[in-house]
């Protein structure tokens, strides 16, 4: 599933980031395959998500959300 | 010497900036760019040495143009602008995402100090940091461990500093060539995974942290809900507005008053002659009408540096992106385009937070639209004049409906240029959004304080040059004309029955009326009457127009002179002048139609000299302020024809 399609306060492992780009841009942030995040925030109209990985709550906009595969973990946070 | 200073976003690299700094800062910008770029004084050792604050970033490869100064200040400036030394300040909470840039920054030969900032808040999170362990992992740099905003550690950073300084070599270390070239997007992915693999060994040997991701604050929930977000969002804009419309309002008056204290004086005291009035009628309205600015600037960045410090502001952003993204604006664009409201020139200034250029060129261009607080005159005179004092369905003023079409019609014009502008402008590469949402922190005085600071100087001293230059024109346009022209007008006056049976009072309005009919700018004003009938105007309006170029509360105060007003400070008996003005063949001059259309005219043309100063600042040329001239002005007329003719 793709990460904006996660439900607030549900965890997952990234699995892969399809653009080049910003595949490039995530993984100088620390955030790459296997990576665990926690959808936290949702912003209304299909807004900008926020997810938090190690200490750092981010946002990025939907429509980059979609380019994030994730795995989601069965237990919640 | 040179001394950069480096961070991710939100690290605290600012605070560290500000407490080694304080007010011994610069404002200026990256060469070649508009990226703004403060530098610092910085006394070490007896010796000065200047401090550059760098844009936070998360690497040294760019991801927009913006960041690309990082890349440029290390591997292309000239030898006098590179720095010898860098400081990367560091979230302790976030340590690895840090010792990623830090390691690129090692990479390029620079000597660095690491300052591993907010450990404070980071023990609390349960997480420690083997400082030792991590020192033995990067020998070569000194390590300090500081709480900036409390000012803890600042003794530390500068004995690092001093011994990193004292440590320089003749020659700088060679670059590892593990550093890619721009163009090299695949190397620099190799890179980035083989750096994270290094540096989680190193991480891992390091950080023992407390598993368990973090919670967003309960606050959050609220202030991103889809109702009470933009809920809790409108009530602070209009707190905000309040304060700037009821606590500027004294100093400015205040200023004001002082200034024409101080024009009388002068006069009395200076020797009559073109002197005197060069400078009471000149210069020192000029100064004047740049200071006045001062209150409300200071007012809107202390809530706007308030709002940021608290960490609210990246919750508004991440709550407004959706909403303006369809009319290629950020996130970021709403609280500057929102500021416009009261004052185009913070609006213009607040821009420099959003990262992407397009978009906050396209915010720079529309904010004059925004209705500001210079028009409410304009208007209100004008509605007085020609709209009727009636309710619709018994409880709708028609006066006040109006002059909310006028502010709706602003903001909608703003947003359709904003799109038009978003299809003509193209964007070399694409731009991601990526935000971090900082922890709500307590905000801290001495950075809104330096903000609100920097603002008001940036404005006095690089707008205010051009804002008083162009004054002393309109000035010199205004008050001399061709000399038998006005002589000739002045002697055709003296004869007339109203001028031998007025008042010395009612004879000096009808002097400066005919003096201003006969200067330059009457001159002009008559010249443009061809181009200005057609949207109902005659050559009165048409000289106020011109003088309102320099401020569009000026348009009042000219019209009150052409009318022979005399005291100026009368809007009741200008109003009631006003409706009885009639054309050559003894129709109203102040019709609803050519009300209308002069309050259209309002809306769009761009007439205040201040924020074009400031958008020249902000953009570095003067083609956008030139366009909004030109584009604004056209629309100007062509709104007001349509309002005029249909």
């Amino acid at each position: 599933m793709l990460l904006n399609e996660l439900k607030v306060g549900e965890q997952a492992n990234i699995l892969c980031i399809s653009d080049d780009v910003f595949r490039t841009k995530l993984l100088e942030m620390g955030i790459m395959p296997g990576t665990r995040v926690t959808l936290l925030l949702k912003a209304p109209f299909r807004g900008p998500i926020a997810f938090s990985y190690q200490n750092t709550l981010l946002s990025i906009r939907n429509e980059d959300a979609q380019q994030i595969a994730v795995d989601k973990l069965s237990i919640q946070a | 010497m040179k001394i950069a200073l480096f961070g991710n976003p939100n690290t605290g690299k600012s605070t560290v900036f500000n407490l080694l700094t304080g007010l011994r800062q610069k404002i200026g910008n990256f060469p070649g760019v508009t990226v703004e770029q403060k530098r610092g004084v910085l006394h070490v050792n007896g010796a000065s040495h200047e401090l550059i604050d760098v844009p936070g970033v998360y690497s040294i490869y760019p991801s927009n143009k913006e960041e690309k100064v990082v890349y440029d200040l290390l591997f292309n400036s000239s030898d006098s602008d590179k720095p010898q030394l860098g400081i990367l300040v560091a979230d302790a909470s976030n340590l690895s995402r840090s010792l990623f840039f830090f390691s690129q920054l090692i990479d390029s030969g620079l000597p660095m100090v690491l300052v591993i900032n907010m450990y404070d808040v980071a023990q609390k999170k349960g997480i420690n940091i083997d400082i030792s362990e991590l020192q033995s992992a990067f020998s070569q740099t000194p390590i300090v461990i500081m709480n900036a905003r409390v000012g803890l550690g600042k003794e530390r950073l500068m004995q690092a500093i001093s011994e990193q300084l004292g440590a320089l070599k003749a020659e700088p270390s060679i670059v590892t060539n593990s550093l890619k070239k721009l163009s090299d997007l695949a190397g620099q992915e190799t890179e980035a995974n083989a750096r994270n693999t290094y540096l989680k060994s190193i991480i891992h040997r390091v950080l023992q942290e407390k598993e368990g991701p973090i919670r967003t604050h309960p606050l959050d929930r609220w202030f991103t809900h889809p109702i009470a977000g933009y809920v809790i969002f409108a009530a602070i804009l209009f707190v905000i507005f309040q304060f700037v419309f009821s606590f500027a309002a004294f100093p400015m008056d205040a200023i004001e008053l002082g200034f024409e204290w101080l024009t009388r004086w002068l006069r009395d005291a200076l020797p009559d002659g073109p002197l005197s009035s060069l400078i009471c009628e000149g210069i020192v309205p000029g100064i004047s009408g740049v200071l006045v600015f001062i209150p409300q600037i200071a007012i809107l960045f202390f809530f706007i540096a308030l709002l940021e410090d608290s960490g609210y502001l990246a919750r508004a952003v991440f709550l407004m992106d959706r909403l303006v993204r369809p009319f290629g604006l950020n996130g970021r664009s709403v609280v500057p385009l929102l500021s416009s409201m009261a004052c185009a020139i913070p609006g213009v200034m607040a821009t420099r937070g959003i990262p992407n250029y397009k978009e906050r060129l396209i915010t720079i261009f529309v904010a004059p639209l925004m209705s500001c607080s210079a028009r409410i005159p304009v208007f209100t005179l004008l509605i007085g004049l020609v709209i009727p004092k009636m309710k619709l369905l018994g409880f709708i003023q028609l006066q006040g409906l109006v002059l909310l079409g006028l502010y709706l019609l602003g903001i909608v014009s703003a947003l359709f240029i904003a799109w038009v502008m978003k299809l003509m402008i193209n964007q070399e590469k694409r731009s991601y959004y990526l935000m971090e949402i900082p922890e709500f922190k307590r905000p801290l005085w001495r950075n809104i304080f330096l903000t609100v600071f920097e603002k008001i100087k940036v404005f006095t001293t690089e707008a205010g040059g051009i804002i008083l230059a162009i004054s002393i024109v309109l000035w010199a346009l205004a008050s001399y004309g061709p000399r038998e022209q006005r002589r000739a007008a002045i002697q055709a006056l003296k004869t007339t029955d109203t001028y031998m049976q007025g008042s010395t009072e009612e004879q000096d309005g009808l002097k400066n009326s005919v003096l201003l009919e006969n200067s330059y700018i009457g001159i002009v004003g008559k010249g443009i009457e061809p181009m200005i009938k057609p949207i109902g105007y005659d050559w009165k309006i048409g000289i106020a127009l011109i003088t309102s170029f320099a401020a569009r509360e000026v348009f009042v105060g000219s019209l009150s002179t052409i009318y022979a007003n005399g005291s100026s400070g009368n809007d009741f008996k200008l109003s009631s002048k006003l409706k009885q003005q009639k054309n050559p063949d003894g129709t109203l001059v102040f019709t609803l139609r050519s009300g209308i259309s002069l309050m259209v005219f309002y809306v769009y043309a761009m007439q205040c000299l201040s924020t074009l100063a400031i958008v020249k600042r902000e953009t570095k040329s003067w083609k956008w302020p030139l366009l909004q001239v030109l584009f604004f002005g056209l629309m100007a007329y062509a709104g007001a024809w349509i309002c005029f003719n249909i």
